[in-house]
């Protein structure tokens, strides 16, 4: 599997184009009426903002000369009601603004969210954490402004400049195609800069990843860090993931700030080139009168024109961080239930490999042809070395990875037909690596089932021997306990995941070196309780102790992804084989020291 | 005001360009001025006068100014983005060596969303005010001042009726300032929250989707999402209740003046062209009090993210460096005289006594839980003993500069954690200057060459965070190639061997045996095979040493040591042996 690290940027599978900001609105869609409302509202403040001069021109030219107090009040109270009139309409604006940003925000987080979850184990294995982490939160947030204020204020934008256009237009036709003389000039420049832009900001949304990544690793690896006095060598390296940032920050707004020289140097080349066409023109067509209100309108004419240009600034940049949200959700779930798949029935516990074929990758055989039946109530135990394949036989009876060739039934029915849901429902697994979340020690437990009562949780933890040490915790079962916290020892946290599976009642229980860090005499009387907690379920069990296995029903062993020996403990003794060979030496190691 | 400070002291490093960029904008502000005037130039002179002469001349003018007005505009705007740039650059590195210097305990206790969210959200507020807040403050304040002593020296009685309602504007200024800070404050902290449930998520997918917890996360995660929405529209709602009573009364400034003007007009006592003037001033008044209400939420909001990043910066490793940097003992002889040591409350060792002399091997062995990683914890001083004391090569490892100690040890820790790496990087992590043949030699050691080299990109193998793709024993042996490249005086081996088959890990044994000479190695283990050849075994249980001694003394005690004896292979047919 091909994995990123935190150093090398992720390359991006799709390019963008306008369907990701037509997809945005989609998100917007809900919010139709309240957007309409809000540019209305809007509109509404801006009439009223006018109202304000046109006052002030009257004070000035008609009551203040003819000292009329009165009409003077009469004018100041006008005023004050258009000015309460812009206020009502900004508290609404920021209302709705406010309201439809963060709703969207939130549906987007809530659907890359719903999305991640039911993406498979690879996509989780084949980068580093701390880069899906930024896209499902920063990524994200970047987008709020953009969303709220930046559309408003385009549709507004817009508004307006049609309105200016529309002035200008009724003044002179003439005039009005040279004011416009400039457009195709910025659009070429919009164009060339746009390209490098985009560059610019897919870069450093890159090395923002990176940053995030290095961040995110750092404080999860600290102890190893710590123990192996590597402080100085990281302090390095993220001195170069946090300089890459800052590089690639500056050089994206060097290249976005020149949208604004450049539209203003244009907008004043226009404006001199309307006032040597109009004061040619002048008493050929067009008044002075007329020629000054002309130029009122196309200093207006720009302002709007800017804004515009910014929010085609923040679409380029936010579409940097857009591509690799919707990346993320249209990332292909490698393994879904079958469309019209149905709900596995209540597990009676028969599971069947039938020629299984498996590997990670295309060219791989993780596995290869493996056979083997487990009958409902029986426990399988599989042996062999280290990277033979017994984590990989187990984690495909819960279908967190598709076979390439073969079948797994349960049942009889193939896994492949049946929904994952009611598949895993129905497991109890507990994995290699015990994960603790953070929360209490009841929290982590009923994991396996949450409806399940206190009662519940507690019988669970006797039942796996963890009540005693749970107990012994300062606030006992509402220990707060976290991630990487060394509250717990490493037995502890596999005892926990242990309680948390058989919490499940699971019809199919898997234990994936349950007890590898665990004392032998918690392990027995672990045992002894397990008998009956096992009786009517199907168990696999991968350890590599022997007082471990030695019970199994029956005991598989596995070298190099083949099943090389099958059988009880007793006739695999007799056989004289691998196994035998493995028991031998467990006691024949006492002998050499 | 003690987070601006705070800020300060970042900023004061970059006076220059700070300096220099605010009085760049100030003679921007200027030239502002001067294009409106020449465009009121050429409507008087050139269209009304009809002296077209001018007009080239009064264009010319124009374009030059705006060419020069937009570059040194770009050009300050640039200033800025460097000095925010370079201010979060020392934070962030300041913040990562804060990190890298805390303590287990403070890691005990802190989720990692939190802390990513104080490294990216936080500092994103401490950027955006750094780079735009800070020089809008000043723009805004230099325009408002201005406009105020000009006001002033052309009719001060005018002058006064209008920031007569200054202390309104104030009071609004200061109740949004008071009320919209907690917003703030509840934003970070929801917003690390929301970092959290994502981050945990993420890590802990395979638990997720083993159980088919997906819609328990989807809604424990809505939650979250929902309540940060909720922070921020309670924010907004702060802002709607003051910042339209700031815009407007930044309107009602101008009210006030045509009303008092007025009348001033009328009465006599101000003329009709000094009114026009004041008119033509009041933008500058009005304009940086409705920019206020705005502002003032920046500055909250910065303060807000700041406080967080500040706490973390502050925030004490209880783990100080002992004073000795120059201690020349060699690190080798371990001795623990009556430790005590607590997490908090309850003693989780107690009475530890044991000395280990250069070239022996200690093994350790009890229940889970009974303290055995404790005590190599306290070895390496990721804690310090609550009493007594612990001394390596003699001297307490309190007075030890703690790089030099923990350089002297490898340690493979119990939860395996690899960087998503290549494996020959996760090798090296201890020594990134070791040569390949030496990566090789410490795989070889630990077992672990020959799977690496069978796996299809060999030592260039990335592997994901945590050491995905490896089976359990697989990133075992690679954690202790990890530790042997180091070649420490002292090695600990907490639980490595446990997921490691049993062939492989006599193999190991033999290695280390081999390799042990003047090393003190620390063995946990709960297989008697891993420890039964140790120099000394102490028996731990409930944190105290309840035997000690070689395999056969505590065979013979007939005690726990025995009776795990007897677990592992008590029921062995010995028959079995003579026919092989």
């Amino acid at each position: 599997m091909a994995r990123n690290k935190f150093n090398v940027d992720e390359e991006l599978e799709t390019p963008f184009n306008f369907v990701h900001l037509k997809r945005l609105l989609t998100y917007l869609k809900p919010y139709k009426t309240k957007i309409m409302v809000t540019v209305l509202i809007m509109l509404a403040a801006s009439g009223a903002n006018l109202i304000g001069p046109y006052l002030i021109k009257q004070a000035i030219d008609e009551e203040i000369p003819s000292k009329d107090v009165q009409g003077l009040v009469i004018l100041g109270v006008i005023y004050l009601g258009a000015l309460t009139i812009t206020g009502i309409c900004m508290k609404y604006r920021i209302r709705m603004m406010s309201q439809i940003g963060h709703s969207v925000i939130k549906n987007i987080r809530k659907d890359l969210f719903t999305h991640l979850q039911k993406l498979s184990f690879s996509f989780f294995d084949s980068r580093p954490h701390g880069k899906i982490l930024v896209r499902v939160v920063n990524y994200v947030n970047s987008l709020s402004d953009l969303l709220s204020n930046g559309l408003i204020n385009l549709i507004t934008d817009l508004f307006s400049l049609f309105v200016i256009i529309g002035f200008m237009l009724a003044i002179d036709v003439k005039l009005t195609m040279y004011a416009m003389a400039g457009f195709p000039v910025l659009a070429g420049i919009i164009f060339i800069i746009k390209n490098a832009q985009r560059k610019a900001w897919q870069n450093l949304s890159n090395k923002q990843s990176n940053m995030n990544a290095y961040i995110h690793e750092s404080i999860n690896g600290i102890k190893v860090t710590q123990a192996f006095v590597r402080e100085e060598e990281n302090k390095k390296i993220f001195y170069g993931v946090s300089n890459g940032y800052r590089g690639a920050w500056l050089r994206a707004v060097k290249i976005q700030f020149l949208l604004w020289p450049s539209i203003e140097n244009i907008s004043v080349l226009t404006v001199s080139l309307v006032y040597v066409i109009g004061i040619s023109m002048i008493g050929d067509g067009i008044t002075v009168g007329a020629l000054v209100a002309f130029i009122g309108y196309i200093w207006m004419f720009w302002t709007p024109l800017a804004n515009i240009g910014n929010f085609y600034n923040a679409i380029i940049n936010a579409s940097a961080y857009l591509e690799r949200i919707f990346e993320m959700m249209d990332e292909k779930p490698t393994i879904s239930s079958v469309p019209g798949a149905n709900e596995l029935p209540l597990i009676k516990g028969k599971v069947e490999f039938e020629n299984v074929v498996f590997g990670y990758e295309e060219s791989e055989r993780n596995l290869d042809s493996i056979n083997f039946k487990a009958n409902p109530g029986e426990s399988i135990a599989i042996v062999g070395p280290t990277g033979s394949g017994k984590t990989t036989i187990v984690s495909l009876i819960s279908r967190f990875y598709d076979i390439n060739s073969g079948a797994i039934k349960i049942d009889d029915i193939d896994i492949k037909s049946v929904t994952i849901s009611s598949l895993r429902k129905q497991m109890g697994v507990m994995l290699q690596d015990p994960f603790i979340f953070s929360g209490t020690i009841m929290d982590n437990i009923r994991y396996g089932r949450l409806d399940a009562t206190d009662e519940e949780v507690i019988e669970a933890a006797k039942a796996v021997q963890a009540h005693q040490f749970i107990m012994g915790l300062r606030d006992g079962y509402r220990t707060e306990v976290n991630e990487r916290g060394s509250v717990l020892s490493n037995g502890q946290r596999q005892l926990i995941s242990f309680a948390r599976a058989l919490l499940a009642d699971p019809k199919i229980l898997i234990l994936d070196e349950a007890t590898s860090s665990i004392d032998t005499e918690t392990e027995l009387a672990l045992q002894k309780g397990l008998e009956a907690l096992l009786s009517g379920r199907t168990s696999f069990i991968i350890a590599h102790r022997l007082s471990t296995i030695q019970n199994a029903s029956k005991i598989l062993f596995i070298e190099k992804g083949k099943i090389i020996e099958e059988g009880t403990h007793e006739e695999l003794i007799q056989q004289r084989g691998y196994y035998w060979k493995l028991y031998t030496s467990h006691y024949s190691s006492l002998d050499a020291g | 005001m003690q987070s601006l400070r705070w800020a300060w002291s970042y900023i004061r490093n970059h006076k220059f360009r700070l300096y220099s960029g605010l009085l760049l904008a100030l003679a921007v502000s200027a030239l502002n001025m001067v294009n409106p005037y020449l465009a009121g130039k050429i409507v008087d002179d050139v269209m009304f006068a009809g002296n077209t002469g001018l007009l080239w001349p009064l264009l010319a003018t124009m374009i030059g100014i705006t060419v020069v007005r937009t570059c040194v505009r770009y050009g300050y705007q640039i200033m800025f983005e460097k000095m925010s740039q370079s201010v979060i650059f020392t934070m962030r590195e300041n913040l990562y060596n804060r990190l890298l210097q805390l303590d287990f305990s403070f890691y005990n206790r802190t989720k990692t969303g939190d802390i990513m969210a104080r490294m990216t959200g936080d500092m994103e507020a401490i950027r955006h005010f750094t780079a735009w807040t800070i020089y809008m403050i000043f723009e805004n304040a230099t325009i408002l001042i201005f406009a105020i002593i000009f006001m002033f020296t052309i009719h001060p009685p005018l002058t006064v009726a209008i920031i007569a309602i200054a202390p309104i504007i104030g009071f609004f200024a200061y109740r949004l300032s008071r009320d919209v800070k907690p917003t703030f404050t509840e934003i970070r902290n929801q917003f690390a929250r929301l970092n959290s449930v994502v981050q945990e998520n993420i890590s802990g997918n395979r638990v997720v989707k083993a159980f088919a917890k997906e819609s328990y996360e989807i809604e424990k995660f809505s939650i979250e999402n929902e309540a940060f929405k909720d922070r921020n529209l309670q924010s907004a709602k702060v802002w709607e209740k003051n910042l339209p009573v700031l815009d407007s009364l930044a309107g009602v400034l101008t009210v006030v003046m045509i009303l008092v003007g007025g009348t001033m007009v009328i009465s006599g006592s101000l003329t009709i062209g000094e009114l026009v003037v004041f008119n033509s001033l009041i933008w500058a008044l009005n304009n940086p009090m409705r920019m206020a209400g705005w502002l003032i939420n920046d500055v909250q909001r910065f303060i807000a993210s700041a406080e967080k990043v500040e706490d973390l910066l502050e925030t004490k490793s209880q783990i100080t460096n002992g004073d000795e940097q120059n201690i020349q003992a060699t690190v080798g002889t371990v001795e623990f005289n009556n430790v005590y040591f607590s997490y908090g409350d309850g003693m989780v060792l107690e009475d530890l006594s044991f000395v280990a002399q250069p070239g022996q091997t200690v093994g350790i062995i009890g229940p889970t839980g009974s303290g055995k990683s404790t005590l190599v914890n306290l070895l390496s001083r990721f804690y310090d003993c609550t009493c007594g004391d612990i001394k390596v090569g003699g001297i307490n490892v309190k007075e030890w500069d703690i790089h030099k100690l923990r350089s002297s040890m490898g340690m493979v820790m119990q939860d395996i954690f690899l960087f998503s790496d290549t494996i020959e990087g996760n090798i090296a992590y201890g020594n990134p200057t070791a040569t390949l043949e030496e990566v090789y030699e410490a795989a070889r050691k630990a077992e672990a060459h020959d799977f690496i080299t069978s796996m299809p990109e060999g030592y260039d193998t990335i592997v994901g965070e945590r050491g995905v793709g490896l089976s359990g024993g697989q990133k075992q042996r690679i954690a202790l190639a990890r530790a042997l490249l180091k070649d420490p005086n002292i090695l600990i081996l907490d639980d490595t061997t446990s997921s490691v088959d049993m062939e492989t890990e006599e193999r190991i044994q033999h290695t280390l045996h081999s390799i042990q000479e003047n090393k003190t190695c620390f063995i946990i283990a709960h297989r008697i095979s891993s420890v039964k050849d140790a120099d000394v075994i102490l028996v731990m249980d409930d944190g105290r040493i309840i035997e000690r001694g070689t395999h056969e003394e505590l065979l013979l005690k007939r005690g726990y040591y025995y009776n795990v004896f007897q677990n592992q292979y008590g029921n062995f047919d010995i028959h079995l042996m003579a026919r092989k």
